[in-house]
């Protein structure tokens, strides 16, 4: 035999990937003969023994017993007993063991070059010729396509065809006419609990499961019984969830006309002067709402409150506002009143109409106290019992659309105050974290409109970025 | 052997009904109105008729494209039979197979088939179902110097030794595969001596006598019921028509076929030597004559008759259940 | 439960199935191997492993090893479905499927239609199928597409090991002719097996992955390489449905078209060339059902127009691949 040689996992059919020594027959430096069993290996299939081909030593064991290797890997080294002991150390370090893996099993993951792939369309030069008929006379482009290249101007000179050898393609010259795409991504949605013994369609578990719908024993007007969405639909106990409602049995498409009541036409016309009269900006921004969940569930207990999230983001609207007085106004024609404390508005929905009562010096109280006021403050309204003084003073207004199921809104600023903060829903977002992981945040929509004659961009970014700390580490400010 | 004169008359009906059969529709075929692709048997009665009445319904048979002939002998309903030839609804294949695809499993008829040596394999299946069922019963492969020549027929005789399977490979050498001559074709002349070297006892026998055929079949089944595993048996035989019906014939000899029909005629042979020997009287199979006329003319004039499937039977009976 | 390997699960169906009835019976090349040997019967036990046992517990009557004749066996299969009897027919390499096409395709799957519904054949033929293990060109390939297109014919490809135990358990007890299509790279896969008998019925979809972007729609193999691409996808923010087609015949058209509704965007994976193939029997029928949809061109990635090369470097470039999928999947989104 050769001075040194590498003893390997073998490769014993078609299919195996690995195997694991369950025992080393030969010891280390115990010589073997040609036709004696060096060790034992075992795959998922079968256990063998290898036999030596040769007479030889076995200087190393390099993988001990019991221990899994991939085909190909060193397992020991044999070598002459004349061979000094750091040549077999350097051979074993230095082995590079060969690819056995194939397209399905280890080493699939890396992927191997993709077939050269046309290249993408490229913007043109500044200042391109002007494109004529004449312009893609030895061009490989079907009729069609160069039509719509000299119609929209496109250069199709620039253009990687699709069809057979290159040829462009009128799909080709109208693809790269258009505006990147705008795609609104949904991301991975979790996956329903499959139970196989109920028998639906997938789409029919996800809805059901989405909708909390139990499909035990439900029929199906599927094929063979299967539960199709269709039979989802029929259980979900709001109709406005249908995609269709059912065809109403009257017909008729004569309106009721009715004139506003007093209430609403005042507000009516107020928000309508608020509209047209105030330089509206907006400020959007989405604020981690995970700790203020928790800080509520908490400061809830603590406090004996029943505090909504409401009520939180009110007291954190009210610091904010007092650290940013620039923010706390109210405008009157050219006048610009500040105000040292902070009084904030709360839109409530009254069976009336909308009205904003307002929490005055919400940076005075805590939880608690805010909590009672504005509970007060509903009760007032449905009951038609709010005073002027409950409706003077403010600067700013909370209007809260998230229990709706509104992602995002804007809302109207409520003259004489400077801004208004409309609250939509919460998501659930992958956010990507400090150390790089991912994971799930509940994340609170929040969109600031300001009178931009009292209120500058600067001004109202930073009111916005002192509210969304003090709201996403809120055991700091309250 | 001892033929009783019930089971004599039986033979010569089934033979009769065959012939009538085949010589009704080499006529009416002229007439345009039967479609497609028709293989007439007349000539080789003697060789199903003389395998099929050792056999009952628990014996299956696969035939060949030209399967009229295994179709009657083995008990299929003539009526059914001309009906589906004229492609009408109540064929026994509801007019969905037609003369190259007629069947009955309740008889044991597994099908003709419009693959030459496509029968072979599914008979050896039928005969390691049979064997499992464990009661003697066993199947026949009808095959011709055709399909002799085709590697499915090889794989099924070879298959049938290594597992023991109750088969019988029925030769039919009727010299001709086509439009070619056995002495062509077949490069060892010799079927028989073929199914021997896979292993098998191979029997050789006139087909155009039938009491020789029934005499030698009573042997082959005998051997193949006691579970002696498979068994081949190669017959001289003759067709009168051409391959396929419009075939001009070209490649007979002069006066061939008048020749055969009158020397080779199974049915005339038959007669000679019952009559003779005095095992069934003229009258009764005079007798025996006019009742098939009557069957086969009935069966003409009804299946012209008859309607035909609506195209909503095109979508019938591809699955058991489906979607 | 069990974790199982796919082929653990198919053998462990033919031993349940085989014990609850004695009309199945199973025939093949070396499935019980060592017949006529010094070795012995069982020297093998089936060169996948999917038949051990299985002479020794049954005998030779019900267990048959056959000679390299796929014609004689697979029409063997056709007359024991004929004559009362529940073959399992194996081939060994679906690649074989040319030397026996005649029994499948012009007799069992016609049988019941040719003889006006009078007859019942109800055969399973396993063939072990797909690329990935450097088997090359005549022992790699992917019949599915072919055999779908066969009227008569069922056929079933199995991704994981708990589908494969229930569907070989439907086909098995199924009354039509099934095809049975077992990837010889997902043989040593293992998954969470179900203990005890159950069925899945054919026609009826699996959703991999859950998403509302894309849908992609996979068999075999290709649903391992489509759930991955889908979860790489999701990291990005992009949701992909991956349905698990199960059978392609019978189709769940249902499942991929309620998808598509939703998501506006397909993509279909397959491993067999791409002319007359499953994935574009899959585009059409979504062009055709659910244009209105679409918010972008079907995607389709299939292997190459070739043959099935040998060397890794060319298998891997052959076949489709988690990368590929996701690719493809940003074409659908960057349409404009």
């Amino acid at each position: 035999m050769k001075n040194i040689k590498a003893f390997t996992m073998p490769k014993w059919g078609i299919e195996m990937q690995e195997g694991t020594i369950s025992e080393w027959v030969v010891k280390e430096g115990q010589s073997f003969k040609k036709g004696e069993i060096i060790a034992l290996i075992e795959t998922d299939k079968i256990s063998n023994e290898v036999e030596a081909e040769f007479d030889g030593v076995l200087r190393k064991i390099v993988t001990p017993s019991g221990q899994t290797e991939p085909v190909g890997a060193l397992l020991g080294v044999f070598g002459d007993t004349d061979v000094p002991d750091d040549e077999i150390e350097t051979f074993a370090q230095s082995f590079e063991a060969a690819d056995t893996g194939t397209a399905v099993g280890r080493n699939s993951d890396t992927a191997a070059p993709a077939p050269a792939e046309t290249a993408s369309p490229q913007a043109p030069e500044p200042a391109p010729p002007a494109i004529s008929d004449t312009s893609f006379d030895n061009l490989n482009i079907s009729p069609k396509a160069r039509e719509l290249a000299i119609e929209l101007q496109v250069d199709a000179t620039q253009i990687s065809g699709s069809g057979r050898n290159g040829r462009i393609t009128y799909q080709d010259v109208h693809q790269s006419s258009r505006p990147e795409a705008k795609v609104d991504l949904g991301g991975a949605l979790p996956m329903p609990v499959d139970d196989e013994s109920i028998f639906a369609s997938p789409l029919a578990k996800r809805l059901a499961a989405m909708n909390g719908i139990d499909l035990k024993g439900v029929a199906g007007t599927g094929a063979r019984g299967r539960i199709r969405k269709e039979d989802v639909f029929a259980l979900l106990p709001d109709a406005s969830a249908r995609p269709q409602a059912s065809l109403a049995q009257n017909t008729d498409n004569t309106p009721q006309i009715v004139e506003m009541d007093k209430i609403r036409k005042v507000i009516a016309k107020r928000l309508t002067e608020a509209k047209s009269t105030i330089p509206h900006f907006y400020i959007r921004s989405d604020f981690d709402v995970e700790n203020l969940l928790e800080f509520r569930r908490i400061g809830n207990k603590v406090l004996n409150t029943k505090a909504s999230l409401n009520d939180y983001l009110i007291k954190a609207v009210g610091r904010a506002l007092v650290e940013h007085s620039d923010v706390n106004v109210q405008v009157h024609d050219d006048k610009i009143h500040y105000y040292p404390h902070a009084n904030v508005g709360v839109a409530i929905a009254a069976k009336s109409g909308l009205i904003t009562p307002v929490v005055k010096n919400v940076d005075l109280l805590d939880i608690s106290d805010i909590s009672r006021a504005t509970t007060q403050l509903i009760k007032k309204a449905n009951s038609g019992k709010l005073g002027l003084t409950d409706l003077e003073g403010g600067t700013l207004t909370i209007s809260n659309l998230g229990m709706m199921g509104v992602d995002q809104f804007d809302a109207i600023i409520n003259p004489p105050q400077g801004s208004i903060l409309a609250i939509g829903g919460i998501s659930r977002v992958m956010t990507e974290m400090e150390d790089g992981s991912g994971e799930f945040r509940s994340k609170l929509s929040v969109a600031m409109s300001c009178d931009h004659r009292a209120i500058d961009g600067a001004a109202g970014a930073k009111f916005m970025a002192t509210l969304k700390s003090m709201i996403e580490e809120p055991e700091l400010f309250f | 052997m001892q033929i009783s004169e019930d089971a004599l008359k039986q033979a010569y009906r089934q033979m009769k009904t065959i012939r009538m059969f085949e010589e009704r529709l080499h006529d009416e075929i002229m007439t345009g109105e039967i479609a497609g692709f028709t293989h007439l048997y007349a000539g080789q009665e003697a060789v199903a008729v003389g395998v099929c009445e050792h056999l009952d319904y628990n014996d299956t048979i696969a035939s060949t494209h030209r399967g009229h002939g295994h179709c009657i002998a083995k008990g299929c309903d003539v009526k059914g039979m001309m009906l589906e030839i004229y492609g009408r609804a109540d064929g026994i294949c509801k007019g969905k197979g037609g003369s190259m695809h007629i069947a009955d499993i309740e008889k044991g008829m597994l099908g003709a088939n419009g693959i030459v040596g496509g029968g072979p394999p599914i008979v050896v299946g039928a005969a390691l179902a049979a064997k499992l069922y464990g009661d003697g019963r066993l199947a026949v492969a009808f095959s011709g110097d055709g399909a002799c020549n085709q590697g499915t027929t090889f794989e099924a005789m070879n298959l049938a030794v290594v597992t023991n399977a109750p088969a019988i490979f029925a030769f039919e050498n009727n010299h001709y595969s086509e439009h070619t001559g056995v002495s062509y074709a077949v490069g060892s002349e010799d079927i028989a001596g073929r199914a021997e070297s896979f292993g098998m006892k191979a029997w050789r026998v006139d087909g155009c006598d039938f009491f020789k055929v029934y005499e030698t079949m009573g042997e082959v089944v005998d051997h193949v019921r006691a579970g002696k595993g498979p068994a081949a048996v190669e017959f001289d035989t003759e067709r009168f028509f051409g391959h396929f019906e419009g075939d001009p014939q070209n490649y007979r000899g002069e006066g061939e076929i008048a020749r055969i029909r009158k020397e080779r005629d199974c049915i005339t042979i038959f007669r000679e030597h019952a009559t003779k020997k005095k095992l069934v009287s003229k009258k009764d199979l005079d007798a025996i004559d006019k009742e098939v006329s009557d069957l086969i003319e009935k069966s003409v004039e009804e299946s012209r008759a008859a309607a035909p499937p609506t195209a909503e039977d095109v979508l019938t009976d591809v699955y058991i259940d489906y979607i | 439960m069990a974790e199982l390997m796919l082929r653990e699960a198919i053998l462990q169906t033919l031993f349940s199935e085989m014990e609850r009835d004695e009309n199945v019976v199973v025939l093949g090349e070396d499935i019980v191997g060592g017949m006529g040997t010094d070795g012995g019967p069982e020297a093998i036990g089936g060169i996948w492993g999917t038949s051990t046992g299985l002479y020794d517990k049954f005998g030779g009557d019900r267990v048959i090893d056959t000679p390299i004749s796929e014609s004689a066996i697979i029409g063997a299969a056709g007359g024991l479905g004929l004559t009362g009897k529940r073959p399992v027919a194996e081939i060994m390499f679906a690649d074989f499927l040319g030397v026996c096409m005649d029994q499948i395709w012009n007799q069992m799957a016609k049988f019941r239609y040719m003889f006006g519904g009078k007859t019942e054949c109800p055969a399973v033929v396993r063939m072990i199928y797909g690329a990935g293990l450097n088997a090359a060109a005549q022992h790699s390939q992917a019949p599915h597409g072919i055999l779908t297109s066969m009227p008569g014919l069922k056929v079933v490809m199995p991704s994981t090991p708990a589908d494969a135990k229930g569907l070989l358990t439907t086909a098995i007890r199924d009354q039509d002719p099934v095809i049975f299509l077992e990837h010889k790279a997902l043989y040593a896969e293992k998954g969470e097996v179900p203990e005890g008998d159950y069925t899945i019925p054919f026609g009826h979809a699996r959703l991999a992955h859950a998403g509302e972007d894309v849908t992609i729609v996979a068999a075999g193999l290709m649903v391992k390489f489509a759930t991955k691409a889908a979860k790489t996808l999701s990291e990005q923010g992009i949701g992909c449905d991956v349905i698990d087609l199960r059978t392609t015949s019978p189709l769940d058209e249902e499942a991929i078209l309620d998808s598509v509704e939703n998501t506006g965007r397909l993509v279909v994976v397959d491993e067999s060339p791409p002319r007359c193939g499953l994935a574009t029997d899959i585009v059409s029928l979504v062009t055709n059902k659910a244009y209105a949809s679409l918010k972008a061109p079907p995607e389709m990635v299939t292997s190459p127009h070739t043959p099935v090369p040998f060397a890794r470097e060319l298998e891997k470039a052959y076949l489709p691949s988690p990368d590929k999928i996701a690719d493809a999947v940003q074409r659908t989104l960057a349409w404009k």
